[in-house]
Order: structure tokens, then C-alpha cells, then sequence
């Protein structure tokens, strides 16, 4: 029995969530988001001042990415112990979950780009800034796809003992469904559907890091219980 | 067998369906809360274009869709009582009849936004119309998926339902589409009525 492994890994998720804090938010200062209806220049001036810093908290926060790449297989073994012989779900998860990976890691180095040369104009800066956070913020199909996997998977557990709590089936729903109003950046620049918007980005991004706080709890049940019943 | 489930239903402690749905309910319904909540704030920051946009909506389409809908939840509600007691044969053509209910809630909705449409009014018109496609689109991605659980509540009725998790599980998507109704049941006076 690999347990300690699995914890590691479980303790991933809980490491990506502080070095992306520590990282976009803290060092880079990029929380709360740039203004979407800012102009060229003022963009442009946010990545020429404390450029290194900027640069610093920006690598932290790519590096942080992949501590989600553990977090998903932990997830995935789990899955595959609730779905039996063809774990179709549990490969949609991991799909979804590699392509998460990439979309999370895209936007810190498009942001570098725009770190990169901070003196070029001001309308290419801002294009990079735009790129980075609509990319961030309104790709969330394939988030949602992983989550919901997640919560059919365990919705259709036809174990004796279920492997997860049947409430983890309708946390994950949930919040897979409260990255959806992401897709509405596309329209706004100001306001609760914008990038910086209550709506869209706040709310998506406080339950997107509490999903992995709570299923991190879980998770350590999940490998506790296994364990036990290993040893009888 | 009848008789247990009849107690189970009406036992203390016990709660139709299944907590989970419960607190799928709840999570939703904090979220349509706060909804309302940043809606009500920026409509007092700009009142005089709210209350002139929303005198341009059609209420009449939206009263229908509010009585179509009381008529499904009733319909299902009417629906899970005859399935638990195992009275009769009528859950089914209940269903039907809220199926029915659910597609003329889509089908007065599709008129009411080529009206919009029509009229020139997109979403980023001004707002108040922001929210109103917004918050009026989220809840009709409700309905769908609640036309689906029905559908499946449907097949379900056809044939003679016995097991507990059987009736659990007919319970809860019933307890869903009565959200659904709820939700329409706020987002309606909010959008369509207050002055």
C-alpha cells in the first residue's frame, strides 16, 4: 500500500493553491485583476513598474501549475476504485484534468511575455494582459468537464461501501457549475461579468481554491479508509 | 412494504430524497442570492435606465411562464405522492403533464427573447438588460436539465417503482424541479415587477 504517496500527492493540490497565491497574488500583485477597461498606457505602465518582481511572482505562479498534476492521478485512483472495471469517467477526468494543467500554466507565461519587453507600445502589452486573463477566467469547459466527471463517477459508485461520501457528487457539480458565468467576460468590460467582476471571476476563483481544500480533506479519508480496510 | 415507506416519508429526522440534493439546493440557491444581491445593488446606482428598461419587458410572457410552472411542480409534487404510496397508475400522465408545462415555460421564453431580439435589445444593450438575459438564461439552463430529470422520473413511473433507493432518487429530482420553480418564483417580481 502506497499511503503515503497518495497523501503526498494529495498535499500537492494544497501546494499549488499556496505558491499560486504566493506567487499572482502576493509577490506579482496581480489579485485584484487589471481593469479590463483600463487604457494601453496604464496597462502598460503596471508592467513597467517593479518589473522584476512581477517577473518573480509570475514564474512562481506557472511553477505551482503542475503541483496539480499529482493532485489529479490521487484523484484518479479513487475514481477508479468507485467505477469498477471500465473506468471511463475517471479517464475523462484525467484528460480534462492535463488539459486544466495546460490552461492554468498558459496564462503566467503569456503575462511573462508581456513582462518580457515592458517598454514595447502599450496596445501590444495590452493585448498580452488580455490574452492571459481571458484565458484564465472564460476557458472553463474543460474544468467543468473534470469536475463533473468527478460527480457522476461517485453519483454511480455501486460499491457496498462507497468509496467517496455521495455529497462530494453534488460539491463537485456545484462547483462546476459556478465557473460558468466565466464564459461571459467575452461581452463586458466593466461591471459582474467582467474579468474582475464578483460574478465571473471572484466567486469562480474563491470556490475553484476551496474545491481543492475540501477535497483534500476528503481525499485523506478516502486513502485513511482504504488503508483500514487493506489491514482487516 | 407500502407501509414503511408511507412512515419513512412522514418520519421525524427524515427528509424526502436525499441530503445531497438538499445541499445542491442550498449552494444553488446562495448563489442566485447573491445574484439578487449585486442585481439590487447596482440597480439603486442607476436607477432612472433600470426601471425605464424594465417597463419594456413583457409581463404577460412572464406571468404565463410563472403560472406554467407552479402547474409542473404541482403535476410532480401530485406525481412522487402516488409513487410512494403506490395508489395508482397516474404518475406517468402527471409527468406528461408536467413535460408539457416545461416545454411551454421554453417556448414562451423563445418568443419573449426574439421579441427582444427583434426589437434591438441584445445583452449589452445597457444593464439592466445584462442582467436580465443573463440571470432569466441561467435559469433556463435550469429548466433544461430539469426537462431531462423528468424525462428520466418519467421512464422511471412506467414501470412499478419499489425499491427505497428507487423512490429516493424519483424524490430528488422532484425536490430539483421545485427549485427550479422557486427560482422563477424570485427572478420573476425582481426583473419583471418591483418598482
Amino acid at each position: 500500500m502506497n499511503s503515503r504517496l497518495q497523501v503526498a500527492c494529495a498535499w500537492c493540490g494544497i501546494g499549488f493553491v499556496a505558491f499560486a497565491t504566493l506567487g499572482w497574488w502576493i509577490i506579482a500583485g496581480m489579485l485584484p485583476p487589471i481593469s479590463p477597461a483600463l487604457d494601453a498606457a496604464s496597462v502598460a505602465a503596471f508592467y513597467q513598474a517593479n518589473t522584476g518582481v512581477l517577473r518573480t511572482g509570475i514564474l512562481i505562479g506557472m511553477i505551482s501549475c503542475a503541483l496539480t498534476i499529482p493532485w489529479i492521478a490521487v484523484v484518479a485512483v479513487h475514481m477508479k476504485r468507485a467505477e469498477g472495471d471500465t473506468p471511463v469517467l475517471t479517464v475523462v477526468q484525467i484528460v480534462a484534468g492535463t488539459v486544466t494543467v495546460v490552461i492554468l500554466t498558459f496564462p503566467f507565461v503569456i503575462w511573462t511575455a508581456a513582462a518580457f519587453r515592458p517598454e514595447r507600445a502599450p496596445e501590444l502589452v495590452q493585448l498580452l494582459n488580455d490574452f492571459g486573463w481571458i484565458m484564465i477566467v472564460m476557458t472553463f469547459p474543460p474544468f467543468f468537464t473534470q469536475l463533473a466527471a468527478i460527480g457522476v463517477a461517485v453519483l454511480l459508485d455501486k460499491n457496498a461501501r462507497p468509496i467517496f461520501p455521495r455529497w462530494v457528487a453534488y460539491f463537485n457539480i456545484w462547483v462546476a457549475v459556478l465557473f460558468i458565468p466565466g464564459a461571459l467576460i467575452t461581452f463586458f468590460k466593466t461591471g459582474p461579468f467582467a474579468w474582475n467582476g464578483i460574478l465571473a471571476f471572484w466567486l469562480p476563483l474563491v470556490v475553484f481554491m476551496g474545491w481543492y481544500i475540501v477535497m483534500f480533506f476528503v481525499l485523506l479519508k478516502v486513502i485513511k479508509e482504504q488503508q483500514q480496510s487493506a489491514a482487516v | 412494504m407500502t407501509e414503511q415507506q408511507i412512515d419513512r416519508s412522514k418520519a421525524p429526522g427524515k427528509v424526502p430524497g436525499e441530503l445531497g440534493v438538499w445541499m445542491f439546493v442550498l449552494g444553488d440557491m446562495c448563489i442566485f442570492a447573491l445574484f439578487f444581491a449585486v442585481y439590487l445593488f447596482y440597480r439603486t446606482e442607476d436607477l432612472d435606465v433600470f426601471v425605464s428598461s424594465q417597463q419594456t419587458l413583457n409581463q404577460n410572457f412572464g406571468a404565463l411562464n410563472t403560472i406554467l410552472l407552479l402547474f409542473s411542480s404541482w403535476f410532480v409534487a401530485l406525481a412522487v405522492i402516488d409513487v410512494r404510496e403506490q395508489t395508482g397508475k397516474f404518475a406517468p400522465k402527471l409527468l406528461v403533464l408536467a413535460i408539457c408545462c416545461g416545454l411551454g415555460f421554453i417556448l414562451v421564453k423563445f418568443f419573449e427573447y426574439r421579441e427582444k431580439l427583434q426589437a434591438g435589445i441584445g445583452i449589452t444593450t445597457n444593464d439592466f438588460y445584462m442582467y436580465y438575459y443573463i440571470f432569466t438564461g441561467i435559469h433556463f439552463i435550469h429548466v433544461v436539465i430539469g426537462l431531462a430529470l423528468l424525462l428520466m422520473m418519467w421512464s422511471a413511473s412506467r414501470k412499478e417503482i419499489t425499491s427505497e433507493n428507487g423512490i429516493r432518487m424519483f424524490e430528488s429530482a422532484g425536490i430539483y424541479w421545485h427549485m427550479v420553480d422557486l427560482l422563477w418564483i424570485v427572478l420573476f417580481p425582481l426583473l419583471y415587477l418591483i418598482r
